[in-house]
């Protein structure tokens, strides 16, 4: 007999221990514990406001620009708390890299779109830098389109283009962990088939977690589902089971529509 | 079932679900048109069911193409997809439960041209007939009501009608020992005794299903211990 119970990981890149998080007065994450395993996609669906990108953004502390914010509990990436005090937030960040919703190119050319990000952490000759931007604009699946005009401004390229560019610049510091904050929202379906197409490509190499609001896009492209529902993590499991037989009947409800 | 967002969702599912057990009531209709045939050894009223078959065929074409289509535009996942899946599967019984009883029917014709028929015992079969119209028709209320209980004891009752067809072919072998010209019609009294027995083995499937759709357990080729512990 299958079992229904959600499998627990087993080799896990971040493990959430009983993360507790408040705007203010307000309870946005509520006593969450979660294994996100390495080399797999992870995604997190629910309704606005249930908390899932408050949870991706504890991942690499992008809360702490929100005023009045304050998180409890552990969230270990590779054993250590990043929410500690001493936890070096730019190397977190360099080890946990993050893409928007909107893609948000700097308003230069595309080749030092990518550069920038890597001459804060590495001082590279001109050759080694020109290999780099190539290697991350290859892993994107964008080279073969920018390759001839990498001087051109970044934000001249089409959404889909953008949001590509956005990823290979955040893989060019070569991160462990990428977070992907609803990174198809604003895109066309064939921009968004090129993502998910690079989404299980990316695997390979890094740790991905995707917030997304497409439950298709989450039964398409990820290992794990986690449902999230009012701050509270509702079910987590194999996206398969998710998808075709929840344990839960809230998360029932909500991917077949019955939400409401 | 509790309502999507979508009321037009909803209403393609039970549209879909009621032309399954439309398509039910035609082929259980077929089946007794079939027994009554035998009952009465009337070729006449086995041409009525040979002639229902293209009706029956009909529905499964017209169901699977609305199935494609509401897959196609709703992406239908958990019990929804479950249910969708089942009914393709629920329909393709139903057809070859129209095929066993054209079968029956066609038998009985050509029985009827035979001379030596009556002097068999073709009235025993109307147990297990009986008994195979009544699991279809449990099999289909059961999909009606999503009931997945009933659906255990369908199973268990599945195991009387094979019990039923092995003492019938015990019978008719003593009498075709006993007078080898009712061979002829024995062997086609053997066939129709195959095709009840067939007709209990895809209520038995369609019954897997409706415990498909709603414990979303494959229980095909489980034992009867596994399957009662799914259903529980």
């Amino acid at each position: 007999m299958e079992t229904t119970k959600a499998t627990t990981p087993i080799d896990s890149k971040i493990s959430v221990r009983n993360l507790n998080f408040y705007y203010g007065k307000f309870h946005a994450l509520k006593a969450i514990n979660l294994e996100i395993e390495k080399n797999k996609v992870t995604a997190f669906i629910g309704p606005s406001g249930c908390g899932k990108s408050t949870l991706l953004r504890t991942f690499n502390r992008m809360f702490e620009l929100y005023p009045e914010q304050r998180a409890t509990g552990e969230v270990l990436l590779d054993g250590q708390n990043v929410l500690e005090a001493s936890q070096d937030v730019a190397l977190l960040r360099a080890k946990v890299g993050m893409v928007f919703q909107k893609p948000t190119p700097f308003p230069m050319s595309i080749y030092d779109n990518i550069a920038f990000g890597i001459k804060l952490f590495e001082n590279l000759n001109r050759s080694d830098m020109d290999d780099r931007v190539e290697w991350a604009l290859r892993q994107a699946a964008l080279w073969g389109e920018v390759k001839d005009k990498l001087t051109q401004s970044g934000s001249g390229l089409s959404g889909g283009q953008q949001q590509r560019l956005c990823i290979a610049r955040g893989i060019a510091i070569k991160p462990e962990v990428l977070l992907l904050d609803e990174p198809c929202s604003a895109l066309d379906p064939i921009s968004t088939a090129k993502i998910e197409e690079l989404i299980s490509e990316l695997k390979k190499d890094y740790t991905v977690v995707i917030v997304t609001h497409n439950m298709q896009q989450a039964a398409r492209c990820s290992d794990y589902t986690a449902y999230m529902y009012l701050g509270d993590l509702v079910e987590f499991g194999t996206t398969e089971n998710v998808f075709f037989k929840p344990t839960r009947k809230e998360t029932e409800d909500y991917i077949t529509g019955r939400f409401g | 079932m509790d309502k999507h967002i979508s009321t037009q969702f909803d209403s393609e599912l039970r549209g879909v679900s009621s032309r399954v057990l439309e398509m039910g009531g035609l082929v259980e209709a077929q089946i007794r048109l079939a027994i009554e045939s035998l009952a009465l050894m009337s070729a006449d009223v086995a041409l009525k069911a040979i002639e229902t078959e293209e009706a029956v065929n009909q529905f499964e074409v017209d169901i699977d193409r609305e199935l494609s289509s509401i897959i196609a535009r709703r992406q239908p996942t958990a019990r929804d997809l479950r249910l969708l899946m089942a009914i393709s599967r629920i329909t393709a019984n139903l057809e070859r439960v129209g095929d066993e009883a054209e079968r029956m029917a066609r038998m009985v014709q050509s029985i009827c041209k035979a001379s030596q028929a009556l002097r068999l015992p073709s009235g025993d079969l109307r147990i297990a007939s009986d008994l195979a119209a009544k699991q279809l028709r449990k099999a289909l209320n059961a999909f009606a009501r999503l009931d997945a209980a009933d659906c255990v004891s369908i199973l268990r009752e599945d195991d009387l009608i094979d019990q039923e067809f092995n003492g019938f072919v015990r019978r008719l072998i003593t009498y075709m020992m006993e007078d080898p010209r009712t061979i002829s019609a024995s062997l086609d009294l053997v066939f129709i005794a195959k095709a009840i027995e067939r007709i209990g083995d895809h209520a038995k499937n369609i019954a897997e299903c409706v415990i498909y759709i709603v414990k979303g357990t494959d229980v095909r080729h489980s034992s009867m211990a596994d399957i009662e512990t799914a259903v529980k």
